[in-house]
């Protein structure tokens, strides 16, 4: 298994150097200017609560499903939200299957904080029966394809996601209005999660060098940056979570500087992903009404008869 | 005997087919595969060096990974790894280079019936855009049997829990669109007519199962056909750089 630690990939002495000099010109290897964001482009499954993220190079998807479980004893009225995140050996050499490593902790740690501390799904609205029944909503998220800046795109992925998902509507029935009956999504249509806002994270890399502040890096650029930091924050200004683990010492005033920039770009993604949501949301309505003229030429028929 | 499909198939028509390659960056091939709703991606890394602890050092090693859409690894997914292994390792060259390992990777998208054909087909791809040496391509279908006792092919998830018995199966892809005359036999037979792979569920009988044969490998001629056509056209695109 040591051969296999040979295989991992390094970028050579030339390339650090290449890119390190070219930034400080203000130059990306990729032509992007230093606070400008990779395309990203979101798709989506035919099920509710898949999507698929592309950023640049990275390439993520996310998958929600939802089960009834009891809830926690100290929480009787409030629905779970579990994150799993799957750094698939697909994605990059180096990822290694089964426990996850460093990176993929980290990263799941840093959305679940962006995502449930946050509170931007509303948790309370889960609850169908206090103390027996509550949905527990699991998101997975496979990342397929390294190109730097996971932890934007599987945010992006989830959120995705999380706004085309549909749980199906339960009511409350039995003798003594205890059982809980699921109905399925062919009777009565399902509902979407209840979420308050849009938590974006964004994530800068520093340098040595001061004046060098980037933002989405690519792998390339993770190889060679001094430190990095993610800033979890909604269109609304307010700052949801930032995570900034060792690495290079930063001035304050970087931090506000980072801090203002990330508002202003969450503003922008969170429109792109409203707006595939709502393009989703309109072709899915048009796929249940293309059902109906199998229906009406039955009627037709049958009125032929008489 | 006429079958009433949900989506309006006859019994032996197949699942629109779309399959693309090249479709990853880090990976050194990756393809995607969709049969109707099953949708697989599998990507290759490879030929890495050094073999795992049990395998022989003298041949090439695959090594199969299967990442179902959610929930745990199971016995199900190990499964499906040693199936999936077993038939690559037949049909790739293990002699050319010896003490390596060659990872596939197999990431279930949507699950709608076939998976396990899906990513065999995938995985196939997905080893000829890594440019990994292989001696023929397999091409692979599911086969049911339903409970009136009619053979079809393909089905849905729906369809595959309502048949008697199923099975998914493996042939080598045929040559007939390459060389007219026919391809290499064994034992006065045509090579694809062989079998590679061949697992089945639930109870069926024995003429049930050479039928399902004989209907398996008149779909594999057809298989055969679409992935040769797709991967002319990915080598007469641009190549990959790097």
């Amino acid at each position: 298994m040591e051969g296999r630690l040979a295989n991992a990939w390094r970028l050579t002495v030339n390339d650090k150097n290449f890119i390190k000099t070219a930034l400080l010109s203000e130059i990306r290897i990729d032509g992007r200017k230093p606070f400008e964001y990779r395309k990203i482009s979101i798709k989506f499954g035919r099920e509710d609560g898949s999507s698929e993220v592309q950023l640049g190079q990275t390439r993520v998807i996310s998958i929600v499903t939802a089960q009834l479980v009891q809830p926690y004893r100290d929480r009787p009225k409030e629905g779970m939200l579990s994150i799993f995140t799957e750094f698939s050996p697909m994605a990059d050499p180096s990822f290694e299957p089964g426990r996850p490593g460093e990176l993929a902790v980290e990263l799941g740690r840093i959305i679940d904080r962006g995502l449930r501390e946050s509170r931007a799904v509303d948790t309370e609205s889960l609850c169908i029966l206090a103390g027996k029944f509550v949905w527990a909503v699991r998101i997975d998220i496979h990342i397929l394809d390294n190109g730097g800046n996971l932890v934007d795109a599987a945010n992006i992925a989830a959120l995705a996601s999380l706004l085309t998902f549909r749980r199906p509507e339960c009511s409350l029935g039995g003798e003594d209005g205890q059982e809980v009956i699921v109905h399925p999504p062919e009777i009565r249509e399902p509902l979407p999660l209840m979420v308050h806002h849009l938590p974006i994270a964004i994530t800068f890399g520093f340098f040595n060098n001061e004046s060098i502040l980037l933002i989405d890096p690519t792998h390339n650029e993770e190889a060679v940056m001094n430190g990095r930091m993610t800033t979890t924050v909604n269109a609304n200004g307010d700052i949801c979570a930032i995570q900034k683990g060792g690495g290079e010492g930063v001035p304050q005033r970087v931090i506000m500087q980072c801090l203002q920039l990330a508002t202003s770009k969450a503003a922008s993604i969170t429109k792109q992903i409203k707006d595939a949501v709502e393009a989703f949301n309109t072709e899915r309505a048009l796929r249940k009404i293309k059902r109906h003229p199998t229906s009406t030429g039955v009627d037709v028929r049958e009125k032929q008869n008489q | 005997m006429e079958v009433d499909r949900e989506d309006g198939r006859s019994q032996n028509q197949l699942r629109p087919l779309a399959c693309s390659s090249n479709i990853l960056h880090r990976a050194h091939g990756s393809a995607s595969w969709s049969q109707g709703d099953t949708k697989v991606l599998a990507a290759v890394y490879g030929p890495k060096a050094g073999t795992k602890k049990n395998e022989n050092p003298e041949k090439a090693c695959i090594e199969v990974i299967w990442k179902p859409k959610t929930g745990q690894i199971g016995k199900l997914e190990k499964e499906y790894e040693m199936i999936l292994k077993r038939t690559l390792q037949s049909i790739c060259i293990l002699t050319v280079n010896p003490n390596t390992t060659t990872s596939v990777i197999i990431q279930v998208v949507n699950d709608d019936g076939a998976l396990l054909p899906s990513a065999i087909n995938a995985a196939c791809m997905a080893l000829v855009d890594a440019g990994i040496p292989m001696r023929h391509l397999a091409v692979s279908i599911c086969c049911c049997v339903a409970r009136s006792g009619l053979v079809i092919l393909d089905p849905t998830k729906l369809e595959e829990q309502n048949m008697k018995a199923f099975a998914y199966l493996v042939f080598p892809n045929s040559v007939h669109s390459v060389l007219p005359e026919g391809s290499l036999s064994v034992q006065g037979e045509p090579i694809e007519n062989g079998i590679i792979t061949s697992v089945t569920h639930g109870v069926m009988s024995v003429d049930d199962y050479f039928y399902c044969l004989e209907q398996g490998r008149a779909a594999s001629t057809k298989l055969s056909d679409f992935l040769r056509r797709n991967l002319q056209q990915q080598s007469t695109d641009s190549s990959k750089a790097g």
